[in-house]
């Protein structure tokens, strides 16, 4: 029998909340996300994701940017504010390697050394399809950690 | 004794309680449906805020370390009792009438400003900044609707009140039968100007976009929800869709009660809710921008203002 | 009041949406996407690794050959490396589909080695990279592109010169 928590567990995954953090990013990936968000073309709401204004209500959490040095501080605060259980998805090649601003004195690149991230989408900037194909796995992820 | 459990049954199961949740989350996700819809999207499932809910509850709920614990934690307990309480006590016509020993209209109003205090004390409490700015928002923004509505519900009393040859009648089951005997106050031009009043309340009251000034996601973070997580939250939810019942509700009860007896009388009831869910609230809120809060203010204190007290005076002179 | 219309018409006409997660989508023709490396025609000649913007593309010398390593990871897809390859042994598909579990970030890779091997003419030890046929007349077959591949860069240099070609 499947349990009543189990149940639970499908619907609560039908209503992850996105968070943007921008962490120094050049605004390119941050257009694609609003695209991704805005645009009847490819709603978002569809997978029942919304997205909100505070930390606090967030379960899928998009960074983009490289980490500057000078955010970086920062970041870290509002990451920690996000309840668990939470998945991170780093959109946009900044935040995996550091993509063109690798070894920078100024950024911090990897940010997987200061943060859990679950998901890397790739791309400068990715398109927002790929954006949306990255936050459903983040959903998949989401799911067995609820 | 008996009437002691049909009152907590009001409260808890009709048409207050679960029923009226489930009614308000589904009235949400049909909104945020026909607004996906009418901006040429798919949109949610229409069982979303449900998921939302059951999601939230799932959640951790964080205190902020400056945050006043009890109160922060308290606040969405009291303002979703009190909307419960409230769907209790507004009547459906032909199929329930709230036990007077509830409360009447004036209980009614009482309750509906809970929730804003509730807003505006989880706002302050919380020690966000943000918190503070959608606070003094709310406060502004309720001293100025709360005077229409207050208006507006003395001159439906007054003109119940008159054609019964009492003075006033504050009690909402009167209000409803009287007018299923003599026709609804939708079609009695002494309050026309109270109807328009009320129509620029409840959009000021539900928080939806060109009055959800407190709230604003783009402006101030969502403002005294800005700090709330997980359960918490879940229940300022249900605290919004009960409101967002109780609040229709209350407008059908004055203005539109006609409904068959039994069934066929929730049935219509229902499709009222809908209609006024999609038109009053979707429509208006996809066509919007957001106010400034002085915009808002000024013409609360402008037109619903002087349109309610034209109607009172109408009524008392008649 | 000319929402109304607005309303009126969205609802007629439908959502706009695209089926995307729950179907394919629509690639455009000539997207740059995924880089694809082909080791047959590569001539080793790091022209991608010095024009790489992002550093995706590096070269290191290894006891086995000469490893060419791309990081997807890293890469801005901005098609330097397909311009400037002489032989376009580089190349970006329309793939786009690169969102992946953090756990795989670094099997998002190219890691090719071109192997060393000893001049079939000379002896001397050389890497078996590709010749670069460009500008050759007449081009190169298959068979003595297999053939150059064997040579060292002085004896290629002397089979171009006999064959007439300049590069």
């Amino acid at each position: 029998m499947k349990t009543l928590t189990e149940t639970m567990r499908g619907l609560a995954a039908r209503s992850p909340w996105i968070y943007r953090i921008n962490a120094g990013s050049c605004n390119g990936c941050d257009v694609e996300c609003a695209t991704t968000a805005c645009i009847p073309r490819y709603d978002v709401e569809r997978l029942g994701c919304q997205y909100c204004g505070s930390p606090r209500h967030a379960d899928i959490v998009l960074i983009t940017g490289p980490l500057t040095a000078r955010i970086k501080d920062d970041v870290l605060r509002v990451y920690a504010e996000i309840p668990d259980p939470k998945v991170t998805v780093a959109v946009g090649i900044c935040p995996i390697s550091g993509g063109v601003f690798r070894e920078s004195y100024a950024v911090h690149a990897p940010m997987d050394q200061y943060i859990p991230i679950d998901v890397n989408v790739p791309g400068c900037p990715p398109r927002p399809q790929a954006i949306i194909e990255g936050v459903a796995l983040a959903i998949d992820i989401w799911r067995e950690r609820l | 004794m008996l009437a002691n459990y049909s009152a907590l049954f009001a409260v808890l199961a009709f048409p207050g309680g679960l029923f009226a949740l489930a009614i308000g989350l589904a009235l949400k996700g049909a909104d945020r449906r026909l607004a996906a819809r009418l901006q040429r999207r798919v949109g949610p499932p229409l069982a979303q805020p449900f998921f939302d809910l059951v999601k939230l509850a799932r959640k951790r709920t964080m205190v902020p370390d400056i945050a006043a614990k009890p109160v922060f934690l308290g606040a969405p307990l009291i303002g979703a009792a009190s909307m419960l309480l409230a769907a209790a006590l507004v009547p459906i016509a032909g199929v329930y009438t709230p036990d007077p020993a509830l409360g009447d209209l004036l209980v009614l109003l009482y309750l509906l400003t809970v929730p804003a205090v509730v807003l505006m004390v989880s706002g302050s409490a919380s020690g966000s900044p943000f918190g503070a700015i959608g606070f003094s928002r709310e406060m502004a923004l309720m001293l100025a609707y709360e005077g229409p509505l207050v208006l507006v519900v003395a001159a439906v009393a007054m003109r119940t009140g008159a054609g019964m040859g009492a003075r006033v009648s504050f009690s909402l089951s009167e209000i409803v039968a009287y007018q299923q005997a003599h026709g609804a106050f939708l079609f009695d031009p002494m309050l026309w100007p109270a109807l328009l009043a009320f129509l620029a309340f409840y959009p000021a009251n539900l928080g939806i976009v060109p009055f959800d000034i407190p709230e604003a996601e783009t402006e101030v973070l969502e403002g005294p929800l800005l700090e709330y997580s997980g359960p918490a939250l879940g229940l300022f939810k249900v605290m919004s869709a009960l409101k967002a019942v109780v609040v229709l509700s209350l407008g059908i009860a004055l203005f539109f009660p006609m409904a068959p007896a039994g069934l066929a009388g929730l049935a219509v009831q229902l499709a009222k809710l809908l209609l006024l869910m999609l038109l009053g609230v979707t429509v208006l809120r996809v066509s919007c921008g957001r106010m400034r809060i002085d915009q808002a203010f000024r013409f609360f204190l402008k037109w619903p203002l002087a349109l309610s007290l034209l109607s009172l005076v109408i009524v008392s002179f008649a | 009041m000319k929402f109304f219309k607005i309303f009126a018409r969205n609802l007629i006409q439908g959502p706009s949406t695209i089926a995307f997660p729950f179907a394919p989508a629509w690639t455009p023709e000539r997207l740059r996407g995924r880089i694809v490396f082909d080791l047959a025609g590569c001539t080793g000649c790091r022209a991608c690794e010095q024009v790489c913007a992002g550093g995706a593309i590096r070269f290191d010398k290894t006891p086995q050959g000469l490893r060419f390593m791309m990081w997807h990871n890293t890469c801005v897809f901005c098609g330097l490396c397909t311009f400037y390859c002489p032989t376009k042994a580089i190349t970006q598909s329309d793939d786009w589909h690169m969102a992946h579990a953090a756990a795989h970030k670094f099997e998002m890779a190219i890691r090719e080695v071109i192997p060393y091997t000893t001049c079939s003419v000379c002896g001397l030890k050389t890497l078996a990279s590709a010749p670069n046929p460009v500008g050759v007349v007449p081009p190169f077959s298959a068979e003595e592109i297999e053939q150059h591949r064997q040579l060292c860069a002085g004896c290629r240099k002397k089979a171009m010169a006999e064959r007439g070609a300049t590069s």
